[in-house]
C-alpha cells in the first residue's frame, strides 16, 4: 500500500471517528432531562414551572372562587402562601411545600365602560381568553407578551411586557385593582384610593396578597398589520432608533452566527383581513438547532450555512385585531434571561452579548429579543422612570444555561439593567434596592401587609429580605 | 413460494379490514375546539389549562378528540400519560399549565382528550 493511500484511509478513519463522536455527543446531550417523580413520599403531587427550572410539592392546592373566599384562605392557611398563574416564570416565585393557591376559578370580564375603554376583569383570566373577550365589548390591550398563556395576574405581578415606543407593559395599563391580604380584608387600590399600596404592589411578585380584580384602561379595537421580514442584523441595530419611533409596536431578534436577524413591526391598518398563517417559528427555531448539531464547531461554516438558508424567506404579512397577531406559539420549551436596560444603552450591550455569544457559546442557537418598552410608575416595575429597551438570551431547556450569570449578565447590569421579575437572574435584596429608587417604601407597604412573612417563600427571602 | 405472493395475506388482511372500525380521521382545529367535557368541574379545568394547546395545531399538542394523534399515546397506558402530564414530556409543560388538578382528574382530562369512556365512579 502507498504511503498516500495509507495516510488517506488513516485520515478518512479520523474524520470518521471524529465525525461519529461529534454525533454521539450531540445524541448525549440531547437526551431528555429524568423527569421528576409526579408524587413524593408524602403523596404530594408535583408543581413544576414551564421551563422545569422549578419545582414544588405542595402539601395543599387551593383555588378561590371569589376575594371574600382569597381573604379568608390568607388568613387560615399555611405559610408559604403562594400564587400561580401559568407558571411561565423561570425564577423561584412560586415554588412552597405548604399552599399553592390558583386563581383558575376567578376568571372573565366583569364589566366594562364603553366611554372610557376601561374593562374589569378578574385576576386569573388568561391573557388568550382576554383578547377575544375584550374583542366582543369593542376593546384590545394595545400591547400584549410574546406569549399570552400568562394570567392577568401572574403577568403584572411579573412586569411582564409587549414592546412599543408608546406602550407600557401590561401593568401599565392597571388603573385600579383588588388586592386580598393576610389580614383577611380585601383592598381596592388606585391613584388616589390606598395609593401607595397601589403604587407598590402593581408589580409586586404576589408578595403583597393576592390579585383578585384589575380595572384596566384598554384601547378602542384596532386592526393592525404585522409584517415579519428579514434584514441584516447591523442595519437593525444601526436602524433601531427610528424603527422604534415608525412603528407602533416593534422588536428584532438577532439570530446568533448569521448576519440576519428577523423584524417584526405592527401598525394599525383600513386594510383588508389577511389572517396569519401556520406557526412557522417552532419549525425554524428547529431548523437553527439543526444548524448548531452539525455545525457547532465550524463557526465560519456555520454562519456561511445560516445566511444563505435564511437569504431566501420570504416577508409575512398578516392583518387582524392585534390580539390574534401580538402573541406567539412558543412550544419549543427554553430557559431565559432578560434584562430591561435604559434605551440608550441598549444597543451597545447587544453588540456586546453578540459579541460573547459567538465568541463563548457556540451551543446557543435561539435568536436573541430586542424590545421596547415605555417608562411607568410602579415602585417594583423594571420600567420605573425610565423608557427601556428589552434584551433576552434564551437556551434551549436541554441546554446548559448556567452561562447568563457568568457571560450576560454582567454585560446587562454593566449597562444600568434591570432583570425582568419572571426571568432568570442571579440579584439578591442588595442589588435590587441599588437598582429600584422606591424599594425600601415598597417593602414597608409589603411588611405592613404581612408582617409575619406569610407570603415570602425561600427565593423571596433572598430577595425581599436582607440577607 | 413466498408466503406474501401466496394471497394469503392479503385476503387476511381484507378480511380483517373488513371487521375493524373505520379509520379514524384527523379531526379540524375548529372540531377540536368544539368538545367539551360535560362534567362542570373537569370542563372549567380543561377550559382553563388544556384547551390552550390542545385545540391549536401550531402549539404542538395532540388535538383534543382527535384518534389520529391520540390512539397511539393511549395505549402507552394510563399511568405512563398521567406520569407525562405531571411532570413534563418533549414539549408538554409539567401540569399542563393546571395549578389546582388531581390525579383523578388529569387521568379524567386525558380520557376526554383521548376520546376514551370516562372511569365509572
Amino acid at each position: 500500500m502507498g504511503t498516500t493511500r495509507r495516510a488517506l484511509l488513516i485520515g478518512g478513519g479520523v474524520v470518521a471517528a471524529g465525525a461519529a463522536g461529534l454525533a454521539g455527543r450531540r445524541i448525549w446531550l440531547d437526551r431528555d432531562p429524568a423527569a421528576l417523580p409526579a408524587v413524593d413520599g408524602s403523596g404530594h403531587l408535583l408543581w413544576q414551572n414551564w421551563s422545569a427550572t422549578e419545582h414544588a410539592y405542595p402539601a395543599a392546592r387551593l383555588a378561590p372562587a371569589s376575594a371574600d373566599e382569597a381573604a379568608h384562605l390568607l388568613r387560615t392557611a399555611s405559610g408559604p402562601v403562594r400564587t400561580v398563574g401559568a407558571g411561565h416564570s423561570f425564577t423561584g416565585l412560586v415554588p412552597t411545600d405548604a399552599t399553592l393557591v390558583s386563581l383558575d376559578r376567578m376568571t372573565g370580564v366583569l364589566g366594562h365602560d364603553a366611554a372610557t375603554s376601561q374593562a374589569s376583569v378578574a385576576a386569573g383570566t388568561r391573557l388568550y381568553d382576554l383578547g377575544p373577550a375584550l374583542a366582543a365589548i369593542g376593546q384590545d390591550m394595545p400591547n400584549l407578551p410574546d406569549i399570552n398563556k400568562q394570567s392577568l395576574a401572574g403577568g403584572t405581578q411579573t412586569g411582564t411586557h409587549g414592546t412599543g415606543r408608546a406602550f407600557k407593559a401590561v401593568h401599565g395599563g392597571i388603573v385600579e385593582f383588588d388586592l386580598a391580604t393576610t389580614r383577611g380584608e380585601v383592598l381596592t387600590c388606585n391613584a388616589t384610593r390606598n395609593p401607595d399600596v397601589f403604587n407598590a404592589a402593581r408589580v409586586g411578585l404576589g408578595a403583597f396578597g393576592i390579585m383578585t380584580r384589575f380595572t384596566m384602561q384598554n384601547h378602542a379595537l384596532a386592526r393592525v398589520k404585522k409584517v415579519t421580514s428579514l434584514r441584516h442584523r447591523d442595519d437593525l441595530m444601526d436602524g433601531w432608533d427610528d424603527l422604534v419611533r415608525n412603528h407602533r409596536n416593534v422588536e428584532f431578534y438577532v439570530i446568533p452566527f448569521s448576519h440576519w436577524g428577523q423584524l417584526i413591526t405592527h401598525d394599525e391598518t383600513d386594510e383588508p383581513v389577511r389572517p396569519r398563517g401556520p406557526d412557522t417559528d417552532t419549525d425554524g427555531q428547529m431548523k437553527l438547532k439543526s444548524a448548531r448539531d452539525l455545525l457547532e464547531f465550524a463557526t465560519p461554516l456555520r454562519f456561511w450555512t445560516l445566511d444563505h438558508m435564511i437569504a431566501d424567506i420570504p416577508r409575512q404579512v398578516a392583518i387582524d385585531q392585534g390580539w390574534k397577531l401580538l402573541s406567539n406559539e412558543r412550544s419549543v420549551r427554553n430557559r431565559e434571561i432578560e434584562y430591561h436596560l435604559p434605551r440608550e444603552n441598549q444597543i451597545a450591550a447587544l453588540r456586546e452579548v453578540v459579541a460573547v455569544i459567538e465568541r463563548h457559546r457556540s451551543d446557543v442557537f435561539i435568536p436573541v429579543e430586542v424590545r421596547a418598552i415605555a417608562a411607568d410608575d410602579a415602585w417594583l416595575s423594571p420600567f420605573y422612570g425610565r423608557d427601556s429597551g428589552s434584551i433576552a438570551v434564551h437556551t434551549y431547556y436541554k441546554d446548559d444555561y448556567r452561562f447568563f450569570f457568568t457571560l450576560i449578565e454582567p454585560i446587562l447590569r454593566r449597562h444600568g439593567g434591570r432583570p425582568h421579575w419572571g426571568k432568570l437572574n442571579s440579584l439578591k435584596y442588595d442589588d435590587f434596592a441599588a437598582l429600584y429608587p422606591r424599594w425600601k417604601d415598597a417593602l414597608a407597604v409589603r411588611d405592613g401587609l404581612d408582617p409575619e412573612g406569610k407570603l415570602l417563600n425561600p427565593y423571596l427571602h433572598g430577595v425581599l429580605r436582607r440577607g | 413460494m413466498a408466503i406474501e405472493r401466496s394471497g394469503i395475506v392479503p385476503a387476511l388482511l381484507a378480511l380483517a379490514a373488513c371487521h375493524a372500525a373505520p379509520a379514524a380521521k384527523p379531526l379540524t382545529e375548529a372540531q377540536s375546539a368544539a368538545r367539551q367535557p360535560a362534567d362542570p368541574h373537569l370542563a372549567a379545568l380543561y377550559d382553563g389549562s388544556c384547551r390552550a394547546c390542545h385545540t391549536n395545531r401550531d402549539s404542538g399538542a395532540p388535538l383534543s378528540g382527535d384518534h389520529t394523534q391520540w390512539d397511539a399515546r393511549w395505549a402507552k397506558g394510563a399511568p405512563v400519560l398521567l406520569q407525562n402530564a405531571v411532570a413534563g414530556y418533549n414539549r408538554m409543560p409539567a401540569g399542563g399549565q393546571c395549578a389546582t388538578c388531581t390525579a383523578a382528574d388529569y387521568n379524567a382530562l386525558i380520557r376526554f382528550m383521548a376520546d376514551q369512556p370516562q372511569d365509572q365512579k
